[in-house]
């Protein structure tokens, strides 16, 4: 590149100024917060890896171990909990299978339009900067391999605030916060041990399921709750619509459900009738780490919101849900 | 009940009526949710600026990493002002620990109660039906039984999974979570 630009320098000032814009902005790519983002999403779906990762929230910490193998005929992806239960959760193209051997039952779930799991598309990871300021931080070694800090920073209190550790040469995500918007940890999840390569078809299999176990099928087909009478736009900003189906939860009980993303975070409306046979349920606001889950009744109905976003957020979504009587 | 709850704020009444107070605030929701409308009543009329909503689970954080607070036998053997002030002391402990959770209430699985000693068994209970407990707006309540079958139905559909893999899911398959979430 000096030499094309010493050569542009001797034969033309004009060629030069292009040649040393274009060489800028070339540097100013790669240390671009969005490339990075792309390659971190890249990395999860490309690699096949094996580490074990601690989550925490609040005083509790969790270890669990995550395989993940990708091949010519589609990826697999398992997680065992080796702390309490030794739960495993299957993740296959299509479709979510989670081991509880405690009861001795295996739930699976899967998209309705088997279009396999969410894509982050070009469109969507540039989306992120409407709600969110993202920006690289310092380089930080986590597990052993030295990570370039990427940092997304709320545009406003509706939603967390993320601070992501990606390896330096692979993009691999090491490490993942959570903050609120006093820059207060809510959540973590980070590797203390990983492996990039080298995963058989074996590592990713369930260990413990036998073919007597329950199977609980999760039956999903799309639905438009408006038509029902049902109300449910979106009222923060930033988040949209994303998906609107009614399913089979529990094995029994038949929900609609509402997912809102600000392509980052989402958050679902679970709407159920509620029967004289269910024991009372209890109205208000429950936190797991990130996830809040705000119950309340509307016309005879439990209406359920789960979201990885602030308990205000979780709660101007389930005070927006109506019914109309006619329509 | 709630004459003496008032005696107690005020800081009037025997300390049998104390210790009847005490009790009940430690028993009784409809007691703390009275215990919580003659503070509330009382900041409005003082025009005490309300306290943050933080400030309840911060306090109630610190308690529950502060030691123990054990009152040394030779307390009890002393002269009876004495003995006056440590249950004096004891039932303030107590009631610090009641304003930390009637101000914020259980939070779900992250906030356990206090672990406080007391000084005599005479004096306040302070283990009681925390997650009775009626907070201020919204409720805080422990996770739904069915939390598991919601997280798992909702992450399906959650990017987090697209930048981060399978990991997310731990949060759906913490059955203890749940379990514990509920007493």
């Amino acid at each position: 590149m000096s030499r094309r630009i010493a050569r542009a320098l001797l034969t033309h000032s004009f060629g030069a100024m292009l040649v040393a814009a274009a060489a800028l902005a070339h540097a100013q790519n790669s240390s671009d917060p969005i490339e990075w983002l792309r390659r971190i999403y890249q990395a999860t779906h490309n690699l096949s890896y094996v580490g074990i990762f601690v989550y925490q929230q609040g005083e509790q910490s969790e270890t669990s171990r995550i395989t993940r193998l990708t091949g010519t005929h589609g990826n697999i992806e398992k997680l065992e909990a080796l702390d309490g239960e030794p739960r495993e959760i299957l993740r296959t193209n299509d479709a979510v299978r989670c081991y509880l051997p405690k009861s001795q039952t295996v739930k699976v779930d899967r998209r309705f339009d088997h279009r396999g799991f969410p894509t982050l598309l070009q469109g969507e990871i540039d989306g992120l900067t409407q709600n969110y300021t993202v920006a690289l931080g310092d380089s930080e070694r986590i597990a052993g391999y030295s990570c370039q800090v990427v940092v997304l920073t709320p545009k406003d209190n509706l939603r967390y605030g993320y601070r992501l550790w990606a390896d330096a040469d692979s993009g691999m995500l090491l490490k993942a916060l959570t903050f609120d918007d006093k820059g207060r940890a809510v959540e973590q999840f980070a590797f203390t041990q990983l492996t990039i390569g080298k995963v058989t078809p074996a590592e990713v299999k369930p260990q413990r399921t036998t073919a007597a176990w329950h199977v609980e099928d999760a039956e999903v087909a799309p639905v438009n709750l408006e038509r029902e009478g049902w109300s449910v736009e979106s009222v923060l900003p930033g988040f949209r619509k994303v998906v609107e189906v009614r399913r089979t939860l529990h094995s029994s009980r038949t929900v609609e459900q509402v997912v809102y993303s600000d392509g980052l975070a989402a958050v679902s409306v679970f709407i159920e009738p509620l029967s004289a046979e269910d024991k009372p349920a209890r109205f208000g606001l429950a936190n797991l780490g990130a996830t809040n889950i705000y119950t309340r009744e509307v016309a005879n109905h439990l209406v359920t919101v789960v979201g990885e976003a602030p308990a205000a957020s979780v709660q101007r979504i389930a005070d927006a849900v109506n019914y109309r009587q006619s329509h | 009940m709630n004459i003496k709850i008032s005696a107690l704020i005020d800081g009037e009444g025997s300390q049998r009526e104390f210790d009847e107070a005490l009790a009940a605030l430690a028993r009784d929701p409809q007691a703390c949710e009275c215990w919580r409308i003659y503070h509330l009543i009382g900041d409005a009329m003082h025009g005490h600026d309300l306290l943050s909503r933080e400030f309840g689970v911060q306090l109630s954080e610190r308690l529950s990493r502060e030691p123990a607070v054990l009152a040394p036998r030779a307390i009890r053997s002393r002269r009876e002002r004495n003995r006056w002030v440590a249950l004096s002391a004891a039932a303030s402990m107590a009631a610090v620990a009641l304003v930390g959770w009637l101000a914020y209430g259980p939070r779900g699985t992250t906030l356990s109660p206090a672990p406080l000693a007391v000084v005599s068994p005479k004096v306040a209970p302070a283990q009681g039906p925390v997650a009775d407990a009626k907070p201020d707006v919204p409720a805080r309540i422990p996770l739904p039984s069915a939390a598991n079958d919601y997280l798992l139905a909702h992450q399906i559909y959650s990017p987090r999974v697209t930048l981060q893999g399978l990991a997310p899911y731990i949060r759906t398959v913490s059955d203890e979570v749940v379990e514990k979430g509920g007493r």
